[in-house]
């Protein structure tokens, strides 16, 4: 997928030597490299075999990313999803705790979920003229908030039977699962993004909602369609969430948001809607994931870690830009 | 500060010469994990932990998670088993969530231990306890009973709903309020959560106020909420008066015996000896003069010995001591230290 | 004929509505608790989310433009703890000189971030999102690896916030400057339309004239501004200075514009809307504690709730507000 620039509708047109020069996931696979290698020279403790190890927590992140990345490009955000991660993490153990077979744990973990995202999906879609990040907000606070009251004083469980998520947790050599999953997931997000008329719906609306709706796309159901998936692949997050740590509690998946946010528009996925794919924020996802651990292994302060990440993320938007604007000056003068 | 602020701005410079500052390290090596960066309460144990061990010829990284959850810590677990320190001492942010990492580390064979606030007894091997949960609940509700002149109303200013620590303390206070008669005139009105955060606790200590006009006295068992409290209570002139568990150089300005201070006295444990105590045990945990199982001894330094007993949990203990109590005698001395 | 447009510039304006959502909630909470309407407990609730009605104002500006910041509470942070650790090493003494580092510091964290979005055309999203962890990370490299500064160091600093100017409490007081600021500053100065100008079209702004750029840095400088001075009350009011102060706060901020009636996209908004946006929350946040019906866990979801509910309820009353005056202008 690397190399194929991001499906845009009001693309401006580029030279042919900059798409291939400059084509932001040509960059992100290099600096991927690059932070590969640094983190080697930095860290003796970073090898195949850590790395694999220590990757499963941030995969669970990765996750998030796939189903964010579409709702960046519709031009929406959602900020519940760690909330949702909560309760399904909560609902999760619960269901385990009761005895059930773990068929029914994972039903369950994606199923509130889903209904969560619904949630999500119904007030936004009932009421569009309400600002995303608002609902989202609410929720947020709404889908903790319930969980901190199934939790109850405490605020926190443990799942008794962990053979289920011991089994998740599981690796083929020394490669988890869960990596598998997540490499299956983003193929499909991509397909979907990237190849399908759902895929070319979505950056239409992204791109301009009206103009979208008037041309006969359904702009509500997808929308309804993609809040709700979030929810579940949150759910699906959760799941694993908890196979790192056998429990959950009310701070479970908080600012899970935001690192799906970052690792999406780290990616080259705009914000602003209409721009970017999956490629991108896998790759850059990968970047974000390596970088961590990296500095981790090293105990390097994690606000310093947070600091570079916020740099970088940053930068990744802003240099491109003014790039642009230094070759257009260029371009006048001549 | 300016240095820290320089390096701030360079902090990519940091980070390099971060690497090249690495020494090999002899001795012990152990990894202190802290609840959340910027605990000004941590800080002061981690600094005895690092000077204790160091004394003993170990090398001791304190390394903090991005946020005060159990999934952060997750990560710095994976981080430090990637490392194989000797061992782990931990300040857990969630009892149950560190389960699958703790246990995943002692099967690599590093030594966990933990203080201040304890994962389940499945993942650890042992808990520095500052002070026994009896003790801390029999110490506030002492205070309450004093302050209040032995009857009348009074209310709890907790942080969250969660906080283990702080529910275990309010629970051993209402079991020996209840089993004895002494207590029977006062009156717990409310349990008030203020997360911790100054905003909340003000609004929860001025709405206590409001409901129960003839509140004698607040007992808050957690750092910012009785700071906020005393800051809202001595303003306003307040007849209520506060208890609970504060850091003295936070306390200071509120700390005193007169109508002027809104905190008569308050308690805390000895932090500095719950670091010392904690690198102690830990340091024996890695030598193998102890396990972690009930009833075995070992000598922590100038501290003198110490008997590992059973906790609540049913996992081991070794219980520091006392509280201590801070009131207007000692508070100016014990402000300089924390 | 009068009357008749009288209720229909009531029930037309969105300001209006919230009036009346915010006296049915007082109304409410007063018949549970009747303590709740007194001036003490009034001043109490203002003084308590200063920090909040002081930042909706800058919040306004930067939603106005079509923006938004989620970056301010790292700024308060850093500023805060900056002029905390500067008062407790005894580098500067005077309440004045803090005030001023602060909201200097909050004014060069704005400009930053202004210059970022206005001139790199980063998504306001992303740029305060990657500031917000550059600044925290300051804030508590600035704490010198988690010190607090505490009451007993902030020496006369913490005064301000107890003192008392003609009977009103000096916060307060700087509440009421602020928004009387804006309140003109907004309505009647060529540069406060500026900012409505280009919130409503940028595009035509630009034609007619206006730096955008320039509008768009102003704005978050003015928001930066307004973080630094929301970071030295903050510790003024709470007499303490700690590096994760009011984490996550940002949404609380950016929940009272858009309650109060803020577009987040762009070019609708006022000054009153802000502050009765705000108003709702500390009234929330004041009032909850005081009802006694139910489980303190249950807070937090109410609090969810009580903020879906007020959007909600604003789009179904302008809903009905937009087809009454379509029927009017069919008749």
């Amino acid at each position: 997928m690397a190399g194929k620039s991001g499906r845009s509708i009001n693309n401006v047109p580029e030279s042919p030597m900059k798409q291939i020069l400059f084509s932001w996931e040509g960059i992100l696979v290099i600096v991927l490299v690059l932070v590969n290698v640094f983190c080697v020279w930095f860290s003796e403790y970073y090898n195949t075999f850590n790395l694999l190890r220590q990757m499963p927590v941030y995969l669970a992140e990765v996750f998030l990313m796939l189903p964010m990345a579409f709702i960046l490009v519709l031009g929406e955000i959602d900020i519940s999803v760690g909330s949702i991660v909560c309760l399904s993490a909560t609902a999760a153990c619960i269901v385990c705790n009761t005895g059930a077979p773990f068929v029914a744990v994972i039903l369950a973990a994606i199923a509130v979920g889903t209904v969560c995202g619904a949630v999500n999906g119904c007030i936004l879609t009932r009421f569009p003229e309400l600002p995303p990040m608002i609902v989202t907000l609410a929720t947020q606070i709404i889908f903790r908030g319930i969980a901190e009251i199934v939790l109850g004083s405490g605020g926190s469980i443990s799942a008794n039977n962990t053979d289920g998520f011991r089994a998740i947790s599981g690796k083929v050599g020394s490669v988890p699962y869960i990596l598998f999953l997540v490499l299956i997931l983003a193929v499909i997000a991509a397909v979907i993004l990237g190849k399908s008329t759902f895929g070319r719906r979505v950056y239409a609306i992204g791109t301009n909602r009206l103009t979208a709706y008037y041309s006969g796309i359904h702009v509500q159901k997808i929308r309804f369609i993609i809040y709700t998936v979030m929810g579940s692949i949150s759910g699906l997050c959760a799941l694993f969430l908890v196979a790192s740590s056998y429990g959950a509690n009310t701070t479970t998946g908080n600012g899970f948001e935001m690192d799906a946010i970052a690792m999406a528009v780290f990616g080259g996925i705009s914000s602003t809607g209409g721009k970017g794919n999956i490629a991108g924020g896998l790759i850059s996802a990968f970047i974000i994931v390596c970088l961590r651990v990296g500095l981790g292994q090293r105990n390097v302060h994690a606000q310093v870690i947070l600091l570079i990440v916020g740099l970088l993320l940053i930068g990744a938007v802003a240099l491109p830009n003014i790039v642009g604007q230094i070759q257009r000056a260029v371009k006048m003068k001549k | 500060m300016n240095k820290k602020l320089v390096s701030a701005l360079l902090c990519g410079t940091m980070v390099l010469s971060a690497s090249a500052a690495m020494v090999s390290a002899e001795g012990e090596k152990i990894a202190l994990v802290g609840k959340s960066a910027g605990n000004a309460f941590f800080e002061i144990a981690a600094d005895s932990f690092v000077e204790a061990a160091e004394a003993e010829g170990a090398t001791v990284d304190v390394v903090y998670p991005e946020a005060a959850t159990a999934d952060a810590q997750i990560k710095v677990l994976d981080n430090l088993i990637s490392q194989q320190p000797d061992a782990i001492c931990i300040s857990a942010n969630d009892v149950n969530a560190l389960q699958a990492k703790l246990e995943e580390a002692m099967d690599a064979g590093i030594k966990v231990s933990s203080f201040d606030s304890a994962p389940n007894a499945d993942s650890r091997q042992i808990f520095v306890n500052q002070a026994g949960t009896v003790a801390v609940g029999q110490a506030l509700i002492d205070a309450v009973y004093d302050i209040a002149g032995g009857e009348g109303q009074w209310a709890v200013l907790s942080a969250t709903s969660q906080a283990a620590n702080q529910n275990a303390w309010i629970d051993a206070m209402k079991t020996i309020m209840e089993g004895d008669e002494k207590y029977a005139n006062l009156e717990l009105v409310e349990v008030a959560y203020g997360d911790d955060e100054p905003q909340k606790s003000t609004d929860q200590t001025a709405a206590l106020l409001d409901k129960y006009p003839d509140l004698k006295v607040i007992c808050a068992p957690t750092t910012v909420g009785i700071a906020a409290a005393a800051k809202y209570l001595q303003d306003n002139g307040s007849a209520c008066k506060l208890t609970g568990l504060g850091l003295p150089s936070e306390m200071l300005e509120y700390t005193g015996a007169d109508d002027e201070h809104s905190c008569p006295y308050f308690y805390l444990w000895d932090m500095q000896g719950l670091g010392k105590l904690s690198a102690y045990a830990t340091l024996a945990l890695v030598k193998g003069d102890i396990t972690g199982a009930l009833d075995e001894t070992f000598t922590a330094g100038d501290l003198g010995e110490y008997t590992i007993t059973e906790a609540d949990d049913k996992g081991t203990e070794i219980v520091l001591g006392l509280p201590l109590e801070f009131n207007s005698d000692n508070i100016e001395e014990m402000a300089k230290l924390y | 004929m009068q009357k008749k447009s009288l209720i229909k510039k009531i029930t037309g304006s969105r300001e209006a509505l919230l009036a009346i959502i915010l006296i049915i909630l007082f109304a409410l909470i007063t018949a549970v608790s009747p303590s709740f309407l007194t001036p003490k407990s009034l001043m109490d609730m203002l003084k308590n989310n200063a920090v909040t009605l002081v930042m909706a104002l800058g919040m306004l500006c930067v939603m106005l433009v079509g923006g938004i910041d989620i970056s301010i509470m790292s700024t308060l942070a850093l500023s805060g703890m900056s002029i905390g650790m500067l008062l407790k090493y005894g580098v500067i003494s005077g309440t004045v000189t803090a005030f001023l580092i602060a909201m200097i510091i909050g004014l060069v964290c704005g400009a930053l971030v202004g210059l970022v979005i206005s001139r790199a055309n980063v998504p306001p999203i992303i740029a305060t999102m990657g500031f917000m962890y550059v600044f925290r990370a300051m804030g508590y490299l600035v704490s010198n690896g988690g010190e607090w500064a505490s009451a007993a160091a902030l020496g006369s600093f913490k005064n301000f916030a107890t003192s008392k100017l003609l009977g009103l409490n000096c916060v307060i007081w700087v509440i009421i400057a602020c928004y009387v600021i804006f309140f003109f500053f907004m309505k009647w100065t060529r540069t406060g339309r500026k900012i409505y100008a280009v919130g409503s079209n940028s595009n035509a702004a630009e034609v007619s004239g206006i730096n955008v750029k320039n509008i768009k840095l102003m704005v978050y400088m003015i928001m930066g501004f307004l973080a630094g001075l929301g970071g030295a009350l903050q510790v003024s009011i709470y007499a303490s200075a700690m590096p994760d102060m009011q984490q996550g706060g940002e949404m609380d901020v950016i929940a009272a514009c858009v309650i109060g009636g803020v577009s987040m996209s762009g070019g609708r908004g006022s000054v009153i809307g802000a502050l009765l946006g705000a108003l709702v929350l500390a009234t929330i946040a004041k009032a909850l504690p005081l009802i006694p019906f139910f489980d303190q866990l249950w807070l937090n979801t109410i609090k969810g709730v009580i903020i879906l509910v007020v959007v909600v309820v604003n789009v179904i009353l302008q809903r009905v507000t937009d087809k009454n005056t379509l029927k009017g202008r069919e008749m």
